[in-house]
């Protein structure tokens, strides 16, 4: 396939999207059908283009004569922009009947579609730089998307969402910086680009800059110290917390924390350093500490946006272990978290925007009257606790395999992090289910009256994922094969 | 010899000369001759560096063919002339976008002598760039400062005379300094001139006499400089007279006057000294401390700023250290990113002024936080303008901003470790805190209003038909800012060769 | 392919999702909900019809899976490398029947039982899914499987146990779903490291641990295996995360009590076993602090749960307690790591399981018939339901292990495994901690016998609906007015009591092809 077909996925979403307000659509039907044409189309190339990938890469800028804006597929990119691409037209679906009843729909279906064409930049970026662009753009076109609402709360979230990602993306430039003098080519390879003669003795300063690195990229993925930005952006509609907050822009953060990991410093030189324990130390504590606030929270949007600190954290985890397998295990959990996350969110979200109940002690008997939704909701539930015959087991066991063989004693108290993690899950996953389904004996229903399951294009989703969920846990050989054929390419 | 050749002479010539003219002319001929002025100027400039880039060299002229010491001699190269005609467009546009606000803000009859404060400055600009001579630099030094206090001074209101006494005390004290280095050279040397004062210095140094006398010159002419070109913790005359001049002035003075005085100093390192002498003087690493300091504390001071004019004031401050930061790392890359940064800073900055004055329009020239709220819908076009300068000082890829950015790393990158962390580190911390500014002035200006509070307190739209000239001439400066942004390279590239021809 | 294996294992949990869907929309047809409908006669009748058929149909499936022969079946591939796999062997045949048994003699009970609880049909949705389950537990073939439906039989037996919907009965069904969950998060982290150091995950008598692999790592290993064993232990009220038991036990109905109790508690034990003898290896803990931390904890819970129970006035709970205790004594059985004190445990999971079963069972005979649950308000209640009291009464006497009773016999196995194993001093500390445990199991279950059957004074129990559910009236108030009322419950709750008595003590009586069984397996993995 032509290799320009790399800069038209990308590229089409951006000015389709910068359409939406100006077209002069008649009715809201018009631009529902122009906005899912235009994504399932978009989506279709995509995965299109994935499954017969250019071998060369397509150069569509030059800065200078060595940074360039070039794109290529590999094995990482056609992970996130798989999942990316078959995400993204089932939230648009979803988010038609969402912000039925919110203002500025066109601005934020523009966003809305812009920002899927900047992810699948991220995804489909040949180097660091390119990376690096798109991924400070994210930022910007995901910006208005949190402050939609623009109450008071909504502008605060965005301002902490972006100085937080602005600043975490300074330093993440010192990195890249330093890939670019010290490394051969800043071309993403298997294996890292570190010159190691030029080098030299330097190597602790090029530690603590990885070190700064993998925190910068790693703010995106809401690790702590950075994590406070993404439960303050749960404000945002809940297409986007469920689509960008759960899968687009904070795994971008592990897909950057990843490709700066394995393809551009190099797992090997950072392995078995002091930068690799810190790195992981800190993944260790959020997975930990994310879980621990869920249970805390009862804001039912905010949990689960503490829940996904913690579930990257599994992925950052998973980069930091530094060997082929850990790569296997943070992809794959990329992979499980995104479907079974985005489907909790979509169920919190039916909840919210159908019934208006944002905490969890308002659900009290739901699982009656919304049977579909909590139904996906426990599937869900279940799922990111890593029950077996579910997704979340499959990643969590390729998490747990890496860390085992690693045979580093941190990567041993991860596992047993891994493990409180998924108690703390089922405890803040499971209150919701158990208030839902079996409400106290003297509940009166009639106060719950109005509640009902949303309709087909929101519950459309959920049977999706949910036999996403499923499959993936059932029949997890082909994507672990095809996960682990990207991790041997690495030396 | 080419005609073209002569061009940097009759360019300073022509800008000094049309100084006096305005002064008997009246206020709109004045403006139109100030203007042709400066497009004449950038013409013959835009001819020299062609002419240079074509010969590869730089050539020595000799004013009224008497050779030094007793004429006076100009020297033309690459990056002088680039400067000069970057100078000229910033400024042209800044005149432009300015218009508006002159017409309410200067009273009528004194609008003649505003342009004559231009048109010495811009002579006065020139001639830095261009003079071989210290003694004339001096001279153009002091022509400098005070057109400079015209400009300030020339919007009456109580602000601004006060500004100007400060800006005047604090200059005065600058190049007070400065003439002392001048004197103390002349006295070690005996030469005025640049190439014979470099060889003499070399000597100097090559013998060990007279250590002592020659370092507290250089740190005598470097913090003369850097007082006048507002490096931190010299900046307190700053916010004040860029934040209450006329907008044009606050243009100008932020992002050409500061320069001009810069790239004095980087001619004094380069052609006076040399460059070695100072890179072993330590006094780099002076520079680069307060370089530092000054980008963080900058941004810091802009954060706490509740006047839109002041904050971007403020941020100069920040600025400004960038560039001392560039020429403290003390390698050749370091002061190709801080010349970049000039360029790059001049074109961002005075696209800051004139975005934030159209949107201080549209909140009723309130130049408070609160009252801008949603101003990004009033003036769509100073909205976009405003975040296209604030993403470029935030470094955002595609804006020039990103390219500084990008140099000044790759120049902390090489240098030695005691620099290398410091810088980067300040990079990155300068990076979130401009953000935090920039940024929030964003989110506000894009906070939309209930259409009856805009109503109630009269704000009114500015549609890009009402400010004809502020709005090309912001136009002008998005696309100045992204093309420095995105085609960089030609730029560093003749940075870098004018540079070589420099010393 | 044996597919028909899985039969037991899929008939009673579609029947049970059958069960619970119907229920769904039903209720949505209704529209309006109606919280507690009270169903009709005719509607119970065939609901309880229903459930009989699939119990004893599975039941029958059930044993005759179990003794076929050998059978295996592979289903699919969970992870690369580990299937889902079920497989036949004597732990799986011993649990399978006892389990079968219980279950349907404790259904024909809460038939009656339930009445007073309502929701009749959610308990029995539950109640058949949780019995698939377990069957498919006793017959998982590999580590992963058995964890997988370890972590179902948690989440299916949890609506069991919140059954009535009050507050206390949801927090403790928290509790227990999440010590449960501690629990198997703490074998699964075993299970990681074992995979890595195991040849194989499935089940092999003797364990399957590669001693090369495992060379240099034994600390880690080490660690893991104890995770596990505290880990699984949780289900079998092992300290120290037994808390879940005495807080579920007094809110759950009575049949889920039992079953909880005396079933779901050996699930844990179970685990353990399987972990133990045929993964890990007896032979890599001997010896090791391990064993000698396990055999700590056993005695300790041994102990603590007596004591307990002795000082418990709540009837459920003592009961509960008495679990704790009851069931680490197979536990420490299993600690010793000896042929003859693998037997004893595996005699006692049988054992107890009968026992445990028949004691719940009179403890909501109690309730349901008098509404009464403090032991204090049991005088003088022998007189008025006899039946039920002597039953009570053997049970009491097979569990502290007064001979010829069943609990006898897996004493003297226990006590005889301990000191022959060569533990040291725990071959003397562990007879002598289990001898004081009895006299305390005498402590708390005799006194009921007697002030039941002589409460020195006349006292009567009214019907638990003259005077509500639960409510303490002091019956001595009550007017003396004639003969007191005969308590006896009906037929269909004193007969399934009656065989789990008999049962204890038969089993007793006539314990040899037990104690060979229970000896073969023992011999097979040691």
């Amino acid at each position: 396939m032509n290799e320009a077909i790399l800069a038209v996925v990308i590229l089409l979403p951006i000015l389709g999207g910068v359409l939406v307000p100006l077209l002069p659509f008649k009715n809201r039907t018009q631009m529902m059908v122009y906005t899912e044409g235009l994504v399932l189309l978009n989506s279709a190339l995509a995965l299109a283009m994935l499954f017969h990938r250019p071998e060369g890469s397509f150069v569509l800028f030059r800065f200078t004569s060595d940074l360039t804006l070039s794109f290529h597929v590999d094995g990482m990119g056609t992970v996130f922009a798989a999942i990316v691409s078959l995400l993204w037209p089932l939230c648009v679906l979803y988010a038609f009947e969402y912000m039925e009843h919110e203002k500025h729909e066109k601005i934020f279906f523009m966003f809305y579609v812009i920002t899927f064409g900047v992810t699948l930049g991220i995804a489909l970026a040949e180097d660091v730089v390119t990376m690096y662009c798109f991924y400070e753009m994210l930022t910007l076109v995901t910006l208005p998307l949190i402050m939609h609402t623009l109450t008071r709360e909504a502008v605060l979230a965005s301002r902490t969402y972006l100085y937080y990602s602005l600043g975490g993306a300074a330093f993440a430039f010192i990195g890249v910086i330093f890939i670019l003098i010290y490394g051969k080519t800043p071309n993403f390879t298997p294996g890292g680009v570190l010159d190691l003669a030029a080098v030299g003795d330097r190597v602790n300063i090029l530690l603590l800059i990885y070190v700064l690195c993998f925190m910068g990229f790693s703010v995106k993925a809401a690790m702590w110290p950075f994590s406070s930005w993404l439960p303050q952006a749960g404000v945002a509609p809940t297409p986007v917390t469920a689509l960008l907050h759960a899968v687009a822009v904070v795994k971008a953060g592990a897909f950057a924390v990843m490709r700066v990991t394995y393809f551009s410093f190099g797992p090997d030189f950072v392995r078995g350093t002091w930068a690799q324990h810190v790195v992981m130390a800190l993944a260790i504590f959020t997975i930990v500490y994310g879980c621990s606030r869920a249970v805390k929270e009862t804001h039912i949007k905010r949990r689960l946006a503490w829940s996904t600190v913690s579930n990257l954290s599994y992925i950052l985890f998973g980069a930091a272990i530094m060997t082929p397998l850990g790569l296997v295990g943070a992809l794959s959990h990329m992979v499980a978290h995104a479907v079974m996350k985005i489907c909790s969110f979509l169920c919190a979200g039916a909840v919210i925007c159908k019934t208006g109940r944002e905490y969890v002690h308002q659900l009290d008997g739901f699982g009656r009257k919304m049977p579909k939704v909590f139904a996906a909701f426990t599937v869900a539930g279940l799922a990111l606790m890593g029950v077996p015959g579910l997704c979340g087991f499959v990643s969590k066991w390729q998490l747990v395999r890496a860390a085992v063989e690693s045979r580093d004693p941190l990567a041993y108290i991860g596992v047993a992090a891994l493990m409180i993690s998924a108690l703390l899950t089922a405890i803040y996953m499971l209150t919701i289910v158990v208030r839902a389904f079996f409400p106290r004996k003297d509940f009166d229903y009639d106060t719950i009256r109005d509640v009902k399951d949303p309709g087909w294009k929101m519950l459309l989703p959920f049977a999706i994922f949910v036999i996403a969920i499923v499959a993936i846990g059932l029949h997890s050989r082909p994507l672990i094969q095809g996960l682990e054929s990207i991790a041997a390419q690495l030396p | 010899m080419e005609f073209v050749q002569n061009f940097p002479f009759f360019s300073i010539l022509l800008s000094l000369f049309s100084g006096p003219l305005c002064s008997v002319i009246g206020g709109k001929a004045a403006r139109r001759v100030n203007l042709a002025v400066i497009t004449v100027v950038g013409a013959m400039s835009a001819a020299v560096l062609s002419f240079t880039i074509c010969s590869g060299e730089a050539y020595v002229y000799l004013m009224g063919h008497f050779p030094a010491p007793w004429g006076n001699e100009i020297r033309v190269g690459v990056l002088e002339a680039l400067m000069a005609l970057f100078f000229c467009v910033v400024m042209f546009l800044s005149m432009v976008g300015g218009s508006l606000e002159r017409a309410l803000e200067i009273e009528a009859e004194k609008e003649n002598l505003y342009y004559v404060m231009v048109n010495l400055l811009l002579s006065s600009l020139l001639a830095l760039i261009y003079t071989n001579d210290l003694f004339t630099a001096y001279v153009f030094v002091e022509i400098n400062t005070i057109s400079a206090c015209g400009l300030i001074m020339i919007r009456q209101n109580g602000r601004t005379i006060e500004a100007a006494t400060r800006y005047m005390i604090m200059s005065l004290l600058g190049s007070g300094l400065l003439l002392l280095g001048i004197c103390f050279l002349y006295d070690l040397t005996g030469h005025l001139l640049m190439s014979n004062i470099k060889e003499q210095v070399q000597i100097l140094h090559g013998t060990g006499d007279y250590h002592i006398p020659l370092l507290v010159t250089v740190s005598l002419m470097s913090v003369g400089i850097a007082i006048k070109s507002a490096l931190y913790p010299f900046h307190a005359w700053l916010p004040d007279a860029y934040g209450y001049s006329t907008l044009s002035s606050a243009a100008i003075l932020s992002s050409l006057v500061s320069k001009g005085y810069i790239f004095l100093l980087v001619k004094i390192f380069y052609r006076v000294i040399g460059f070695d002498i100072v890179r072993d003087s330590k006094i780099v690493n002076i520079l680069f401390a307060f370089g530092v300091v000054g980008m963080i504390m900058g941004s810091v001071s802009a954060i706490k700023e509740g006047n839109i004019r002041r904050m971007i004031a403020y941020s100069s401050v920040a600025q400004i250290g960038y560039i001392y930061m560039g020429f403290g790392i003390g390698t050749t890359a370091g002061v190709i990113a801080s010349l970049y940064h000039i360029l790059s800073h001049a074109a961002t900055k005075s696209l800051l002024f004139v975005a934030a004055s159209g949107i201080t329009d549209a909140s009723g020239d309130s130049t408070s936080f609160f009252d801008l709220t949603g101003a990004g819908y009033r003036n769509k076009l100073a909205g976009v303008a405003f975040t296209v300068g604030s993403l470029s000082m935030v470094g955002f890829p595609m804006f020039s901003g990103f390219i500084s950015k990008l140099l000044f790393a790759q120049a902390a990158v090489d240098s030695a470790y005691y620099k290398m962390l410091p810088a980067l580190i300040a990079l990155a911390l300068s990076t979130i805190l401009n953000a935090v500014y920039f940024m929030k002035t964003v989110i506000r200006i894009y906070t939309p209003v209930d259409r009856e509070e805009v109503q109630r307190r009269g704000f009114r739209k500015v549609t890009f038909v009402d400010q004809k000239a502020k709005s090309a001439a912001l136009v002008c400066f998005i696309v100045l800012n992204m093309a420095l942004g995105l085609c960089s390279e030609p730029v560093v590239r003749l940075l870098r060769e004018g540079l070589s021809l420099f010393a | 392919m044996d597919a028909w294996i899985l039969l037991p294992v899929i008939l009673p949990v579609l029947a049970g999702v059958i069960l619970l869907l119907s229920l769904a929309f039903e209720k949505r047809k209704n529209g309006r909900e109606q919280p507690d409908r009270e169903p009709d006669e005719a509607r119970l009748r065939s609901l309880h019809r229903y459930v009989i058929a699939v119990l004893a149909v599975s039941g029958v499936l059930a044993l005759a899976v179990s003794f076929s022969g050998e059978h295996s079946v592979t289903l699919f591939e969970l992870l690369k490398g580990i299937p889902v796999y079920f497989h036949v062997d004597d732990i799986s045949r011993l649990f399978a029947a006892a389990i079968s048994v219980v279950w349907l003699a404790v259904a024909f009970y809460s038939f009656v039982y339930m009445k007073h609880e309502g929701k009749e049909q959610r308990f029995y949705g539950f109640y058949l899914i949780v019995y698939g389950v377990l069957m498919a537990l006793s017959f998982s073939g590999n580590l992963v499987t058995m964890y997988l439906f370890y972590e179902v039989t948690t989440l299916t037996s949890m609506p069991l146990v919140l059954h009535n919907g009050s507050r206390e009965a949801i927090m403790a069904a928290l509790k227990y779903l999440f010590y449960s969950m501690c629990g198997a998060y703490l074998g699964l982290f075993g299970i990681f490291f074992l995979y890595k150091y195991c040849d194989t995950l499935t089940f092999t008598a003797g364990g399957t641990l590669n001693l090369e692999l495992a060379q240099g790592n034994v600390t880690i290993l080490l660690i893991a295996v104890f995770g596990m064993l505290v880990g699984f232990g949780a289900k079998a009220g092992m300290l120290p995360l037994h808390a879940w038991l005495p807080a579920a036990h007094p809110v759950a109905p009575s049949p889920a009590s039992a079953v909880l109790s005396g079933v779901i508690a050996k699930a844990g034990v179970l685990a353990i076993i399987r972990v133990v003898f045929y993964v890990v290896g007896p032979d890599f803990l001997r010896g090791t602090w391990v064993q000698t931390a396990w055999m700590t904890l056993t005695l300790l819970t041994v102990f603590m749960g007596s004591m307990m129970a002795f000082r418990e006035p709540v009837f459920k709970k003592r009961l509960a307690y008495s679990t704790v205790s009851q069931v680490s004594y197979i536990l420490f059985g299993l600690s010793v790591l000896s042929p003859v004190g693998m037997t004893g445990a595996l005699l006692h999971v049988v054992f107890h399981m009968v026992i445990k079963c028949a004691l719940f069972l009179t403890a909501g005979i109690f309730i349901f018939q008098c509404g009464e649950t403090r032991v204090e308000q049991f005088r003088g209640i022998g007189k008025q339901m006899p039946k039920t009291f002597w039953c009570y009464t053997f049970a009491s006497l097979a569990l502290i292990g007064i001979p010829p009773a069943s609990g006898f016999i897996s004493k003297w196995y226990l006590a005889q495994g301990a000191l022959e194993a060569g533990v040291g001093v725990f071959g003397i500390v562990g007879p002598a901690v289990l001898l004081v445990s009895a006299l305390l199991t005498a402590g708390y279950l005799l006194p009921i016998t007697t002030s039941g059957f002589f409460p020195g004074g006349i006292v009567k129990h009214g019907k638990a609906e003259e005077h509500g559910t639960g409510a303490a009236v002091d019956r001595n108030e009550q007017k003396d007015d004639g003969k007191a009322a005969n308590l006896e419950p009906p037929l269909a709750m004193l007969l399934p009591l009656a065989v789990l008595a008999a049962l204890a003590i038969l089993l007793g009586l006539f314990p040899n092809p037990l104690i060979g069984f229970a000896g073969k397996i023992a011999a097979s993995v040691m």
